[in-house]
């Protein structure tokens, strides 16, 4: 982003005349507002107190009567910080397989030559088809008969490399000009070597967006835990969250509460991996 | 569409179970074998959403029966409430279904069909003498034999009213329209004087409302659907009629409707049904509505809600189920969990409880009174073999039909062959 912007280039947003430009932060504000209301009345439902209405024709944002009770009564109905700390350790060792997993694999499938190269690329992008429910109830069977049934290595373990993740990673490897390879090779580079001189450097972006959406995806899933785990101290936040919305007993003060509580962390992981992240959004720039 | 998927791979799966359970020689229907037998050992209780709020209540419960039968041990789970379903039936697939776990009858459905319940009307006979009738048909399925669960909890719905919105558009919330037809007439006062701000009406036909209207939903050996007869299309016809004239929300035909009691809270529609303790919750959520709003009884046949509690056609230790769930569903173990909320128990013994037939004079009280007086003449509108992916055929066809593309005979008759179809797989 900040290389295009130091250029102005014809077309661009400096170009346009101050109408279009006031029509296109229109839009920008519209979307915005589109996509953060729902959060932001989530924000001030959990910040409401219980004397006044959730539920309104117009939707208040503004709580009359601001109060945090709502967040110590979530940590008082649920251990909120045992299940956090669960859902850490689930996304500690999903994060870890998928980073070390997804880069061999797919350095392998960019830069090695193998025979059946081909064909297991084939295979990798053959399960992206099936849906995962579609095979939910075969994995919770291999996962018990592995003895990890209600365990969290038995919650991490199926998406510890995700198929998409090799894709990827294969794909940023194989963005790196050729010949930077050769001139390793010819220098006497094992693969170990040119992996880690040649390929690292060059992928970090990608990792850096792998890591933040596998640990998105590993902190807010929820089937996969909840058939896993029996054991209401094994439960990740997700998962145990859900006892806020129990039978005849909802408080969508509550749940609004709990659903902040699950937010918080994402938040710090996306704000430590933000500078990397857009970097990798737009990768393709090799620096050497 | 994921829970589509997901359902219907654990309904394979679970298919899959249950052929292995045939080849090892046990009958669909499992009988209670093991019924008779010393109560002692480990037995595990599975429940639904119960937790924390209830913890204390379970728990005394619990330990009560721990107490009358020394050497038992009770392992209870709760389950969150959402994914319930997926998580039993991957339980039933996995083979580690608890011994007792509370499933509402269309959950048990699919579990019965596979063997993995037992009947407890064989295992102990005497069920049939203690519980409602209401409750017990509710665990009985067409096309197979016996009872495959212990009523637990009972609720049905109630009219309420919003006697502010009414009072301000010329209606009065304590003489509230008695009839479907009464409804309309007062939805169009409604309307006419608000201007088109506020609805009576939000809410589709279901085939629940088709019972009201003396429709029969299923053939009496459950093979096939009946609803497309004249009476069905009669109503939808009084529905599109409603629709047209802009009685009902636009937006009631989409899937993206918020649903009625939303738009109650709201305040945006004046009328909703809901279960005993609908005031009660919304009390919690809208504290300034829940004075307002005035209850009557339900229209027709008022639905009928049951809960129970199956046991594990599987369990090692039957003894000690069938004592558990009975135990847990007992008159004075319901009575105590309806004093604790709005739920009403299944037990013939609690039918002369004065607490429930009379009023602490609030409108939650008079709610709660109203839904007992009902809950003697409530039915299972809906037959349990109808599922998720059928109601959402009925669904479409009744939007089609309310929109008025296609008459109401074409969309009931589509609707009966598509559901016909699913029931046959």
């Amino acid at each position: 982003m900040a290389a295009h912007a130091k250029r102005v280039r014809p077309g661009g947003l400096a170009a346009a005349g101050p109408a279009e430009k006031a029509l296109r932060y229109a839009l920008l504000l519209l979307v915005l507002a589109l996509t953060v209301s729902p959060f932001l009345w989530q924000l001030s439902t959990s910040l409401k107190s219980l004397t006044e209405d959730v539920y309104s024709r117009t939707p208040t944002f503004l709580p009359e009567h601001p109060t945090l009770d709502n967040y110590a009564q979530v940590a008082d109905a649920i251990p909120v910080w045992s299940y956090a700390a669960n859902s850490l350790v689930v996304a500690a060792i999903v994060i870890t397989g998928n980073v070390i997993g997804a880069t061999m694999a797919g350095y392998a499938l960019a830069r090695l030559r193998f025979r059946g190269a081909k064909l297991l690329l084939g295979l990798f992008l053959a399960t992206l088809v099936l849906p995962g429910e579609v095979t939910i109830v075969s994995q919770y069977v291999t996962v018990r008969s592995l003895g990890l049934a209600d365990t969290l290595l038995g919650v991490a373990l199926p998406g510890a490399i995700a198929m998409l993740n090799v894709l990827l990673m294969r794909t940023a490897f194989a963005a790196i000009p050729q010949e930077m390879d050769e001139a390793a090779v010819i220098d006497g580079a094992t693969a170990w070597q040119r992996l880690r001189h040649i390929g690292l450097p060059n992928v970090r972006g990608m990792l850096s967006v792998i890591t933040i959406f596998t640990f998105i995806g590993a902190w807010d899933d929820f089937l996969w835990p909840l058939i896993v785990l029996t054991d209401p101290d094994h439960y990740t936040l997700t998962v145990g969250l859900q006892y806020l919305n129990g039978t005849f007993t909802s408080n969508p003060r509550l749940i609004a509460a709990g659903t902040m509580i699950s937010f918080v962390p994402i938040v710090v992981v996306f704000a430590a991996l933000q500078r990397y992240f857009f970097r990798g959004v737009e990768e393709g720039a090799i620096k050497g | 569409m994921r829970r589509y998927w997901s359902g219907l791979g654990l309904a394979a799966v679970l298919a899959a179970a249950g052929c292995g359970l045939g080849d090892t020689g046990q009958p669909a229907a499992a009988p209670g074998a093991t019924a008779t037998g010393e109560v002692k050992g480990k037995v595990s209780l599975q429940t639904w959403a119960l937790k924390p709020k209830f913890t204390d209540y379970m728990q005394k419960v619990i330990d009560s029966f721990e107490k009358k039968y020394p050497g038992v041990e009770v392992e209870w789970l709760d389950q969150p409430g959402e994914g319930y379903s997926d998580k039993v039936l991957s339980q039933a697939a996995g083979g580690s279904l608890p011994d007792v776990t509370n499933l509402p009858p269309e959950f048990a459905l699919p579990l019965v069909k596979q063997g993995l319940l037992l009947d407890v009307a064989q295992a102990d006979p005497a069920v049939k003498d203690e519980y409602v009738p209401g409750g017990l048909s509710a665990y009985t399925y067409p096309g197979v034999q016996g009872v495959y669960g212990y009523p637990w909890y009972l609720n049905t719905d109630v009219n309420y009213w919003n006697s502010e919105l009414m009072a301000e558009n010329g209606l009065d919330a304590k003489k509230p329209p008695a009839s479907f037809d009464e409804l309309v007439a007062q939805a169009r006062t409604l309307k006419e004087k608000s201007g088109g701000k506020v609805y009576l009406m939000s809410r589709k036909p279901e085939l629940g409302d088709f019972v009201q209207a003396g429709v029969k939903l299923m053939s009496d050996d459950g093979k096939s659907f009946t609803f497309n007869t004249p009476e069905a299309a009669a109503l939808l016809d009084k529905y599109r009629d409603a629709f047209k004239d802009g009685l009902l929300p636009r937006d009631v035909l989409t899937d993206t409707y918020a649903g009625n009691a939303k738009l109650f809270n709201e305040g945006t529609v004046a009328w909703t049904t809901g279960g005993g303790n609908y005031i009660t919750s919304l009390a919690v959520d809208n504290p300034s509505l829940a004075p307002k709003v005035v209850p009557s009884p339900a229209f027709g046949t008022p639905p009928l809600y049951v809960q129970g509690l199956s046991v594990s056609a599987k369990s090692k230790n039957t003894p000690a189920a069938l004592a558990l769930a009975r135990w847990v569903t007992n008159a004075e173990n319901q009575a105590a969990f309806a004093h604790l909320v709005a739920i009403f128990p299944s037990t013939k013994a609690s039918a002369d409880d004065p607490f429930f037939s009379k009023s602490d004079g609030t409108n939650a009280g008079d709610a709660k009174v109203m839904a007992f007086a009902a809950l003697a003449k409530a039915k299972m509108l809906e037959p349990v073999a109808l599922t998720e992916a059928m109601k959402k055929i009925v669904k479409q066809q009744f939007a089609l039909a309310i929109s008025g593309e296609v008459t109401s005979k074409e969309a009931l008759d589509k609707a009966v062959a598509k559901c016909d179809e699913l029931l046959q797989n």
